[in-house]
């Protein structure tokens, strides 16, 4: 009672018979601040420069709709994941200038709730469509202000967006939505704002005061008032955007990663949060990294851990197969640094140790026929059915074609051996065990003797001959060299994408998006975390062997844009056994031989080893 | 029972100016770091039907004194605070003052090792030197609505202005809105889930007030944002009937008051926590639930009230209350929460080998002057 400031009645009186006149007769002006009415010109401005590439995204028929952005020129847009539910494949989309186009669906993430769609040219026109300035969403500070720009409500009639601001209340949050379809929608490192967010924003953009796109409004919590702004809403952070665009463009049904281990809610007892690794899945990558029960995750994708929602973020901004690095602590004062391969979420279930009879081969990965039902096609005699494709594992296989027979051409550019049908060989000086030998390895095709490929090698001193398409032929057999992972399989299946092209792929041949791909820096020395290459990924199958290839992205800054291919293969991961690591070649100094680029550098590395270093090699086809 | 809320506002409160002209292209990112140190998540009793078991507080000493919300969130023996870095603590009530719907809370330490000491806190004492902000302020609202922040997660900071500031007369369920005094009305959603106890600063990061529960307009369906001023007095009426002005600052200044009266066991005044408006309305007492699990049994029950007049006697278990199966004491009182006063219920009851339905008309609530 002692402390109990007068009120100043009078003064805030005062103030505020000023602030009415002002209220009532802008006209005048005089009374604001010059200040404020910059402010407000530059919002006004503001809006003018971003509004172009924002698009209302509408149903046909008009049963719902939400709103979506355009991030290329040739018209790739992107929206959320229940925008396209309650679409379908086939959006109508209105810009800011007023003018309708047709978009199809290209890829989605349903976890993640993205989809990427693509605006389709009107007959006998090609624009250039308005594009959004993709901005960082790791900036992003609480206080930073923000505008969001898309059609709430469905209110705007002639498509120019509905514009609010306000302001960060949080970042790296965490969050997670059931959605009717039956997918859990993760907002992981996501967003959060006071910006009046409202049904029909869904898939919209955010934006920063600069006009950079930093995020996709897309959830808010649910208020006392329904659906309608409740002060906290969540934007996908452009960010997390970024890591799907790749796999998205390729009209992949992407998949996000998790860690083949769980971690264990936070500890009871104060203190910081340390996330401890509970039960582990065997057979996991990470369990072959020697992560085990009560050891310590203390770095994951390069961020210091100190809570579960950190965590939880960090994993779920990644699609499944990337790979991260991570820090752990074994037994307290062991350190490891690692390199994981992230298994997905839904479909990769671990092979089962004992095949039923007529159950896939052991080795092969659990996806491409499992999975949620594929969104409705678009109708028949649409522009959008002309861009449709169904497959299963694939939101649009349309697209993925288009992708992958570029990446093969431009593969094919840098040389093209597809008239060496006859043997094949490679020979080289060799380091293995830092021991200098040599090596040879051969491949010879079907003839009068044999009815299958086979594949001659000499490592070490040692021969070894495997016919890979023998079903006779045991995994360790292909895993051969011992402790090389399979490196005359992975050299054998160099040779089938040099030299057989598509048709060297029966079992699978499909663009695999956009990874990360650590090229190992000095012999010996484990990679080096932070010169990650991003690369174009095509993945095959052969003979049941899955290979993942590495292509080399053109724009290393901006390695989340479309581009075109470089066809600058610099590795490739060959999993015999998919319970077990891969074997990875790297290739290196590409020189002309036989009227085309090859490596003048093969590195073999398996569990984290490297096995053999060939230097000097050189081909020898024949045709 | 008048469930309106009133805005009785003078001339002078409700129109707006430009009185703040701070320009919004500069981001507080670092006030808001610095203000987000002082915030603490609280976790307390609640999480069914409704009721948030989570919510917000404000460190106010080096030591480790809290303000927060007066709400059923504290009616628990395992309250737990995150501080800013994630360090988790146990916490004690130390007061609750109903009628400015405040509670002041402390950290437990972990063990006498523990010594805590330099935390970053608000001044409580700077803050009551300075008058109100003028309407059309803008102001940040802190708080852990809707949950979204844990342990060393920072949490929810929203931009607003005020809008008026104003007398507010509400009523919240079969809560009475006790606190009488002036309030700062924003133009935010302030008063989410979570958010009540949370802090209201200006742009620099000053304290001016507390975020309030929320309490929502009858008539016209929408939810009041508003937040209690920290230095502005509400007339609170004593236990011996006279009345006299406070503000939350009082709460802290006269603690000691609170900490000697919480060790002599009684409390310095009647509060009408849920417990006591329950007990009133019902005139059942429930055995004492030293565990989660105590189940709903009847200690006593006072003579003349709804439960004498409907039959009830000690050691009758509660099983159902309005056809929902209540398992604890904690059970019954989430349920008990959804039936004001004056509202009939209907309690299925086991007494030895039998259950009996019985229906309980609440009693009114006496009128407080």
């Amino acid at each position: 009672m002692s402390i109990r400031p007068a009120l100043r009645r009078l003064w805030p009186a005062f103030l505020g018979a000023v602030g009415f006149a002002a209220l009532f007769t802008p006209a005048r002006g005089l009374d604001v601040d010059p200040r404020l009415q910059k402010d407000e010109q530059d919002r006004i401005a503001l809006i003018e420069k971003i509004k172009a590439p924002v698009l209302a995204v509408l149903a046909p028929g008009g049963q719902g709709g939400g709103s979506g952005e355009i991030i290329t020129e040739d018209g790739y847009a992107v929206t959320n994941f229940h925008v396209a539910a309650a679409v379908g494949s086939l959006f109508h989309c209105g810009m800011a200038n007023g003018e309708m186009y047709d978009a199809v669906l290209v890829g989605l993430d349903r976890p993640g709730d993205l989809c990427l769609i693509k605006l389709i040219q009107k007959p006998n026109q090609t624009i250039k469509f308005p594009t959004v300035a993709i901005g960082d969403s790791d900036q992003v500070k609480p206080g930073d202000m923000t505008v969001a720009l898309g059609n709430p409500l469905l209110l705007a009639t002639d498509f120019n967006p509905t514009a609010t601001f306000g302001m960060v209340s949080g970042v790296h949050r965490y969050q997670k939505i059931p959605h009717p379809t039956g997918t859990l929608l993760e907002y992981c490192d996501c967003i959060q704002v006071d910006t009046a967010i409202n049904p029909g924003n869904s898939g919209g953009p955010l934006f920063n005061m600069k006009g950079e796109w930093i995020g996709i409004n897309s959830a808010g919590s649910l208020g006392k008032s329904d659906r309608i702004n409740s002060g906290a809403a969540y934007a996908i952070s452009v960010n997390m955007v970024k890591n799907f665009l790749g796999h998205l463009r390729a009209g992949l049904e992407c998949d996000h990663a998790t860690l083949g281990a769980e971690i264990d809610p936070e500890n009871e007892d104060g203190g910081l949060g340390r996330l401890v690794v509970g039960r582990m899945l065997s057979g996991s990558e990470v369990d072959r990294r020697g992560l085990a029960p009560g050891d310590v995750v203390t770095h994951f994708g390069g961020v210091l851990m100190t809570n579960l929602n950190q965590f939880k973020n960090r994993l779920g901004i990644y699609p499944k197969g990337w790979r991260v690095p991570m820090t752990f602590r074994h037994d307290v004062t062991e350190v490891h640094d690692v390199l994981v391969r992230l298994p997905g979420r839904t479909a990769d279930v671990l092979p089962d140790k004992n095949p039923q009879p007529g159950a896939p081969p052991e080795g092969a990965p659990a996806d491409e026929d499992s999975g949620p039902p594929p969104l409705p096609p678009p109708p028949p005699n649409t522009d959008a059915a002309k861009l449709f494709v169904a497959k299963p594992g694939f939101a649009n296989y349309y697209f993925n074609k288009l992708e992958r027979d570029a990446l093969i051409d431009s593969f094919h550019r840098q040389g093209d051996f597809t008239a060496f049908q006859g043997p094949w060989s490679l020979r080289g000086d060799c380091t293995i065990a830092k021991k200098p030998t040599s090596a040879e390895v051969a491949v010879r095709p079907p003839s009068k003797d044999q009815k299958d490929d086979l594949i001659l090698g000499t490592v070490d001193g040692t021969a070894y001959k495997i016919d890979p398409l023998d079903t006779a032929t045991t995994l360790k057999d292909l895993m051969d060299p011992p402790d090389s992972g399979g490196m005359l399989l992975a050299l054998y299946q160099y040779r089938q994408l040099m030299t057989q092209g598509e048709k060297g792929f029966i079992g699978q041949l499909s663009h695999g998006g956009v990874e990360p791909f650590y090229p190992p820096s000095v012999v010996g020395s484990p990679p080096d975390y932070r010169k990650r290459v991003m690369c174009d990924v095509l993945r095959t199958k052969q003979a049941g062997v899955a290979t993942k290839w590495y292509f080399r992205r053109a724009d290393q800054d901006k390695w989340y844009m479309p581009q075109a291919p470089t066809g600058e293969l610099i590795g490739f991961e060959v999993s015999p056994d998919h319970d077990e690591d891969p074997c990875e070649v790297y290739l290196a100094d590409y020189a002309q031989q036989n009227g085309g680029s090859v490596p003048g550098r093969i590195e073999v590395v398996c569990k984290g080893k490297t096995y053999a270093v060939m230097t000097n090699v050189k081909f020898t086809m024949e045709k | 029972m008048n469930r309106l809320i009133r805005i009785g506002a003078s001339a002078s409160a409700v129109l707006l100016c430009f009185a703040g002209s701070v320009r919004a292209d500069e981001a507080a990112t670092k006030e808001i770091a610095e203000v987000n140190k002082k915030i603490v998540k609280v976790w307390g009793s609640g999480g069914l039907h409704g009721l948030p078991g989570f919510g917000t507080g404000f460190l106010i000493s080096g030591d480790g004194y809290i303000l927060t919300a007066d709400a059923q969130l504290l009616d628990t023996r395992d309250l737990r605070v995150h501080l800013w870095d994630g360090t988790k603590y146990h916490a004690e009530v130390i007061a609750q003052e109903p009628e400015l719907d405040v509670a002041l809370i402390k950290i437990k330490p972990a063990s006498d090792a523990d010594k805590i000491e330099d935390l970053p806190h608000f001044d409580l004492e700077e803050t009551a030197k300075r008058p109100p902000v003028d309407v059309g302020t803008e102001v940040l609202a802190f708080s852990n609505c809707f949950e979204i922040a844990t342990r060393n997660d920072p949490v929810s900071v929203q931009h607003a202005y005020v809008t008026a500031f104003a007398k507010l007369q509400g009523r919240n369920g079969f809560y009475e809105m006790p606190y009488n005094g002036k309030v700062y009305m924003v133009d935010a959603v302030t008063n989410n889930p979570g958010a009540a106890g949370g802090a209201l600063t200006t742009r620099k990061g000053e304290l001016i007030g507390m975020i309030g529960r929320g309490l929502r307009n009858e008539l016209t369906g929408t939810w009041m944002n508003y937040s209690i001023p920290i230095n502005a007095a509400a007339e609170v009426t004593q236990p011996d009937g006279k009345v006299v002005k406070t503000s939350i600052v009082d709460v802290w200044l006269q603690k000691e008051k609170y900490i000697k009266a919480n060790a002599n066991g009684q409390q310095t005044k009647p509060g009408r926590t849920f417990d006591r408006i329950l007990r009133e309305t019902t005139g059942i007492v429930l055995v004492a639930d030293p565990v989660d699990i105590t189940p709903p049994y009847i200690d006593d029950v006072v003579p003349g009230s709804p439960a004498a007049q409907a039959g009830m006697r000690s050691d009758d278990l509660i099983v159902y209350v309005g056809g929902v199966s209540v398992k604890t004491v904690d059970d019954y009182k989430q349920m008990m929460f959804h039936y004001p006063p004056g509202q009939k219920v209907q309690l299925e009851l086991r007494r030895g080998d039998t259950l009996m339905t019985v229906e309980l008309t609440l009693a009114k609530l006496a009128e407080r002057k």
